[in-house]
């Protein structure tokens, strides 16, 4: 790991201000990612700007709106009764993610900012478009299991790892920032970016943008959701493919449905017309599987992913199934 | 309690170090650390103007309670709490198994929090109280887990178990211990490569049950 | 032949704690990272980033003007390893060959091979400067791809050299014979390469003592096997090597070679003339210190209808590394596991640039029993037979490889605990019918076997003034809790208290004791503690003189510091005096002990059974291992508690091994792109079931005093195909190339 310098501003304008100034400047809430990827020499920021003790770890609920601190930890939100009780989804997909110690580091800002999992980006001997722009992506002709079927570029294939963002972009949460040219909502879903020409650029924020809060919409998904993660042991991994599901049932018919997976693409993969395709139907496999035929429209794979093209739909169905106990 | 400073590493008088230093400098814009409330950096920064700052921005100033005993360090801010607790404190029974966070074997207590502290910089805990192994049992009263592994023989080769301990500990008082599935799910981050899960959750099932006070 | 076994009443069989384990459980076990020398600095390895080819020039200058940097050492600049010179191995097992001579020349052999160390007065600045150091290299096109090169397969030198090598082509009846049979079937499987990745990172601390004086703090399994080979590098006395690994975080086999990194960090040690400490990062886990090799395999089987085998083919070839031979006995067990008037076997190795393998846990037994059990199962549902009945029909009450009796074989007796444990009768014949809810429900099992290779060793023993007894051999326990046992079996033979005696291990100046590997410390080195503990007696018999010259040495009774005879207890001699009798010197004994010439009258081997139930969804082909039972057939249990805790770990590895474990490589580069602990995954919490083990325990006093046979090798073998089987059980699908992703199952 390269030397840097360390900071601790007591104000988010303060942290702003030192971030817009030094482009070789990273903010660093639990850590989690940024320090794995400094160790690796993926990530080489010479100024670290901690903000993990600014005030920004409040959980407020306000007008039928989660107003969720960006400090706010994984695990704190994952425990909260009332997020327990009025999005079990969102606290199901963060208790999907790392480990119980992690989750107690990790927070709600960093878990949607950390970068992909691809061991093409990890490995700084190997090349890659994200890490190093131009050098060519690993994955696209080489092991690319867990890359992405939507979505991607012949610059690059990787996927988003992020398990809570699935459940947010579901929930049609939006995310608070505040930068140096002020105060912005970005809609969740247009948080992260696709690779495009530039893979090198994770997400829609400006330099100097922090990510202050995320506010979550308290919706009628307080009982049929449900967070699937297929992995490839049982507990603490990446997924292969997740989906995160939500129905609003009224005499088993479905009244509303919201539908995303992860592990798809560089971006929780919301699904529209599949959420649309299942409204006014009755909650039966039937129903779930056309809608993940659905989901799966456009949907392209790689030499060792096209797993995920059969284990996409059978994860939405499943998912749908445990959110409605259909057997 | 006494304050102690374990650090007194000898300065290594190389040639090639003041020029990395400068360059160091450069990119550093002490000015725009001087815009920021008072971090330990900036303070030092604050004080004086020319190249000797930069030993304090090599190293940074930290307060530290580990197992009860205060601490005043002065370490580099890349130093993780892993290194920092094993290398300079020599406080060795917390391992490193990964330095990645993927395996839990340096799992200790920071103001109460089970955390990995392989990915904790050392200077992020400024302040804040830490407990590892060594400071589980009172004297020679081993704390109820760690009897437990004992006697259920939750382990073999030893190395993967302050961390499990730790993390059992938290795991009980976290309320995530009420079944042997959500002990293994909530034990997840520790890796045994020995293997030695069932007794593990035997152990912690037993201290669980026992309502001893973790 | 000793129909007894040697203890009757006494701790061995108890459920004895560990005698280690309060150290273990208050972090204060020390591994060998752990020791605080004076002067002591960091070392950090630079490996290649190419397969193969040469280092056309490698730049340090940045790296030396890093704050804190000592040295840079590489192969422009490093010391010569006298031994360097003209050093080979002796072909041998596990590694014909030339071992990779650290920072000898340019020559890159595999990807990430240490091509630098640098050295800094902290671990912070050796790392960072280590990404400092620049390397140009002349590439030459590197072969990694198994599957691409298996033409380049050849016959181990050993076996060419000696056509009755384990290793050789064997026949036995008609070449090939299965293929006359009614019913036959001929399948490929594959098992990926497996990584051994203990928790405790590979790690050495290297202190130079004197110029020819040299301790190691070490991450071995074997310190006599390490002590001969630094004193041999460096031109210096055994002696003068001292080895330490009194604590070793795990090591599977990993620990039964001696590494490149190991040498590095000596050199440096030498280099800066302080002492080095070196810790492999998990990366260099993967690269610098051996793995279960990638092994393709395939079966001929064949039998007739009623289901008596008629043969069996079973060929192997397993990747090897460019420099060394690294041969295992992958093929052996189909020679006697099974009644069968064919069979045949070839073992072949295959070259690539890659480092080389080493044995692991099971080592190729493992790999081997999971195409043979595998091959049983497949041909048992042929033949629509259950498959332990199948292989009941064809169980072996003689080895039919050599037509020698088994010193004991109650392996019968592990099927019916196994049987009756699992709930076997629940088990459907017909694959893909047994459900609940979402998931399909499978039962298989697998069998394992490894040979009970009871070795020579020496053990000391030394009675302290204050009547305890210290015993000492230089074995190590990697986790079986070989102390523990060593204590109890020292205790029964002493006829004192456990507390009372202390069994200290770790060390190369201890008494010589081979490896912990193969499954051998307790009936190798148990053999010479017991053989130390008579010894003991004896000697203090002789000084006792006349006081006890009535009774035998093994009557001696040994209460606190007081001796007397158990059968009468007025014969009393205070230690104090025997002390002076001994010229002042506490009574201290070494003594040897080797098997006889049993192995040429006796078949010896350890078995075990695994049955698992397994649930497998169908929809998202995820498995879960519901229920493991592990039996085992491993002669005496001396300590039911660390025995049944190696039994769960073999069944957990089993649960890798089959479902999760697998290091890829992407062959453009041949550079591993699975090497953490995030990206190869080894069995969490959530993957281990309730596993129950159950234990024969019967003694077969052929093999050693003690009865035992050796359980760490077995705990493993046949787990995997277990698994495998009952994947197949659960869901008709056959997968042959590990492990069972859930990909392989929609
Ligand atoms: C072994 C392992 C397993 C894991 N498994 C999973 C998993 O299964 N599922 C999953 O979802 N995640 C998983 N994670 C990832 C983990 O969730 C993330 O590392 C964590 O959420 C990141 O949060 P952090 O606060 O530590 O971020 P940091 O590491 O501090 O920051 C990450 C990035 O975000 C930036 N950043 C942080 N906060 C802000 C902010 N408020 N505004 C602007 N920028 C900001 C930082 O500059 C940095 O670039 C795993 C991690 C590890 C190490
Ligand atoms: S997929 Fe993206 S992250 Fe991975 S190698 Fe290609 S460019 Fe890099
Ligand atoms: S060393 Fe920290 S999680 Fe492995
Ligand atoms: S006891 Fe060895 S890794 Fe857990």
């Amino acid at each position: 790991m390269n030397q840097f310098q360390y900071v601790r501003p007591s104000k988010p304008k303060a942290a702003i201000d030192a971030r817009a100034k030094d482009q070789n400047s990273q903010f660093i809430a639990g850590g989690t990612n940024l320090l794995d990827l400094m160790k690796r020499g993926v990530m080489n920021p010479e100024r670290l700007i901690d903000i993990s003790r600014l005030p920004l770890d409040k959980l407020e609920r306000e007008n039928n709106t989660f107003r969720i601190g960006s400090m706010a930890l994984n695990a704190t939100v994952a425990d909260d009764k009332q997020v327990l009780e009025k999005l079990p989804l969102l606290a199901q997909a963060l208790n999907a993610g790392a480990s119980a110690q992690l989750r107690n580091m990790a927070t709600i800002g960093g878990n949607m900012l950390q970068r992909t999992r691809c061991p093409y980006f990890y490995d700084t001997a190997l090349p890659c478009n994200k890490r190093e722009p131009g050098s060519g992506c690993g994955a696209l002709e080489g092991y690319n299991r867990m890359h992405a079927i939507f979505g991607f570029s012949d610059k690059c294939i990787a996927v988003h790892p992020s398990d809570m963002s699935v459940a947010l972009v579901a929930l049609d949460a939006t995310v608070l920032v505040s930068g140096p040219k002020g105060d912005r909502r970005i809609p969740f879903g247009e948080l992260h970016r696709l690779p495009g020409d530039m893979p090198q650029k994770d997400t829609t924020l400006e330099p100097g943008e922090l990510i202050t809060a995320v506010e979550v919409p308290e919706g009628p998904f307080t009982k049929n959701v449900h967070y699937l993660k297929v992995r490839e042991r049982a507990s603490y991994a990446f997924a292969l493919v997740s989906v995160a599901a939500a129905l609003q049932l009224e005499n088993n018919i479905i009244k509303d449905a919201r539908l995303a997976m992860g592990g798809v693409a560089h971006k929780p993969w919301r699904l529209t017309e599949a959420e649309k395709s299942l409204v006014g139907k009755p909650a039966t496999e039937a129903t779930f599987q056309a809608a993940a035929a659905i989901a799966m429209q456009g949907a392209k794979a790689f030499k060792h992913n096209a797993y995920k093209l059969k284990l996409g739909p059978n994860a939405i169905v499943q998912a749908l199934k445990n959110a409605t106990n259909v057997a | 309690m006494a304050d102690s400073t374990p650090d007194s590493k000898p300065e290594n008088p190389e040639c090639g170090h003041n020029a990395t230093r400068r360059q160091f400098l450069k990119q550093s814009s002490v000015l725009t650390a001087l815009a920021f409330t008072p971090g330990p950096v900036v303070q030092a920064a604050a004080a004086e103007w020319d190249e000797k700052i930069a030993a304090p921005f090599e190293k940074v100033g930290l307060k530290l309670a580990v197992n009860g005993k205060n601490y005043k360090l002065s370490v580099e801010p890349r130093v993780t709490l892993l290194d920092l607790l094993r290398e300079q404190l020599h406080l060795t029974g917390t391992k490193k198994g990964c330095d990645y966070g993927q395996c839990g074997a340096c799992t200790v207590h920071v103001d109460g929090k089970r955390v990995n502290s392989c990915l904790a910089l050392a200077v992020m805990q400024d302040g804040r109280e830490i407990t590892t192994i060594e400071g589980l049992a009172k004297g020679d009263d081993l704390h109820p887990m760690q009897e437990a592994f004992i006697k259920h023989d939750g382990f073999q080769c030893g190395y993967c178990t302050p961390g499990q301990i730790m993390s059992a500990v938290a795991c009980i008082r976290e309320g995530k211990a009420d079944s042997e599935g959500e002990i293994r799910e909530f034990m997840s981050g520790n890796i045994c490569r020995c293997g030695a899960y069932p007794n593990i959750v035997a152990a912690i099932q037993e201290v669980k049950t026992g309502g001893q006070k973790v | 032949m000793n129909e007894q076994p040697l203890f009757k009443d006494g701790v061995v069989g108890d459920r004895m704690n560990r005698v280690d384990g309060r150290l273990k459980v208050t972090g204060a076990a020390q591994y060998s990272a752990e020791y605080q020398l004076p002067g002591l600095v960091h070392g950090f390895l630079v490996g290649s980033t190419i397969a193969k080819g040469r280092i056309k020039s490698i730049d340090t200058k940045a790296a030396e003007r890093a704050p804190g940097v000592l040295a840079v050492i590489t192969h422009v600049n490093s010391i010569k390893v006298p031994g360097f010179a003209n050093r080979s191995q002796p072909d041998e097992p596990p590694t014909a060959g030339q071992p990779l001579r650290v920072f000898h020349d340019e020559k890159i052999l595999f990807n990430d091979q240490p091509i630098a160390i640098v050295v800094a007065d902290t671990l912070e600045r050796a790392r960072y400067a280590a990404g400092l150091v620049k390397t140009q290299y002349e590439a030459d096109q590197h072969a990694t791809n198994f599957n691409a090169h298996m033409d380049r397969a050849k016959v181990p030198a050993q076996a060419k050299k000696n056509p009755k090598s384990p290793q050789a082509d064997h026949d036995r009846g008609q070449v090939d014979g299965y293929k006359t049979a009614p019913v036959k079937l001929e399948m490929e499987y594959v098992i990926p390469t497996e990584m051994h990745n203990p928790m405790e990172l590979q790690s050495i601390i290297a202190h130079w003592e004197a110029p020819d004086k040299l301790t190691v703090y070490d991450k071995v399994q074997a310190v006599k096997g390490t002590q001969r080979a630094f004193a041999k590098d460096w031109g210096i006395p055994e002696q003068n090597v001292k080895v330490i690994a009194t604590f070793v975080g795990g090591a599977f086999g990993n620990g039964l070679h001696n590494w490149p990194h190991e040498t590095a960090a000596i050199i440096a040690a030498k280099t800066v003339n302080r002492p080095v400490k070196l810790v492999l990062t998990r990366e260099q886990m993967f690269t610098m210190v051996g793995y279960r090799p990638y092994t393709w395999q395939r079966i001929g089987i064949g039998a007739t209808p009623d289901g008596k085998l008629v043969g069996i083919t079973h060929e192997a070839t397993g990747q090897t590394s460019t420099y060394e031979d690294f041969t295992e006995s992958t093929v052996q067990q189909t020679r006697m596991m099974y009644q069968s008037p064919n069979i045949s076997t070839r073992y072949r190795i295959l070259p690539l640039d890659i480092s080389t393998p080493i044995w692991m846990r099971g080592p190729g037994e493992a790999t081997g029993a999971f195409a043979l059990e595998s091959a049983m199962d497949e041909l048992a549902h042929a033949l629509n037979l259950d498959p332990m009945e199948f292989r009941l029909r064809n169980y072996t009450d003689t080895d039919p490889d050599n037509g020698k009796p088994w010193s004991t074989k109650y392996l019968k007796e592990c099927y019916q605990m196994g049987a009756e444990r699992i709930g076997w009768k629940n088990r459907q014949m017909q694959p893909g019918t047994n459900k609940q809810g979402d998931w399909l429900v499978g039962y298989g099992m697998g069998v394992g076997t490894f040979g009970a290779n009871r070795g020579s060793a020496k053990a000391g023993a030394r009675m302290l003034a204050n009547g305890t007894v210290v015993l000492q051999s230089a074995t190590t326990d990697i986790g079986p809790g070989t102390g523990t046992v060593m204590v109890q079996l020292a205790a029964d033979a002493l006829g004192m208290p456990p507390e009372k005696v202390r069994f200290e291990l770790g060390n190369s100046l201890f008494p010589d004791a081979p490896s912990q590997g193969g499954s051998a410390t307790v009936n190798t080195v148990g053999s010479a503690v017991v053989a130390a503990c008579a010894a003991l007696k004896e000697k203090l018999y002789q000084l006792a003189g006349s006081t006890f010259s009535a009774a035998k040495p093994a009557d001696i009774v040994i209460k606190g510091t007081q001796l007397s005879l158990a059968n009468n207890a007025s014969a009393k001699v205070a230690y104090a005096d025997l002390i002076k009798q001994n010229n002042g010197q506490e009574v201290a004994v070494v003594t040897e002990s080797k098997p006889g010439n049993e192995r040429q009258k006796y078949s010896m081997y350890s078995f075990s059974v695994h049955f698992v139930e397994v649930h497998v969804h169908q929809l998202t082909g995820e498995v879960r291992v519901k229920k493991m039972v592990a039996c085992a057939d491993a002669g005496t249990i001396v300590n039911h508690k660390t025995a049944g805790n190696q039994m769960l770990g073999g069944a957990v590895g089993g649960i890798g091994m089959a479902l999760t474990e697998g290091a890829m490589i992407d062959d453009r580069f041949g550079r591993y792109v699975t090497k953490d602990l995030a990206d190869y995954h080894v069995p969490v919490h959530a993957d281990a079931p309730a596993i129950e083990v159950a234990f024969v325990d019967k003694p077969d006093l052929i093999v050693d005093p003690m009865g035992t046979k050796g359980i760490g090798e077995i705990a493993i073998i046949g787990a995997a195909p277990a698994i495998a089987n009952a994947v197949f059980n659960a869901t008709g699908k056959r997968i042959r190339e590990l492990p069972i992703t859930p990909d392989k199952l929609i």
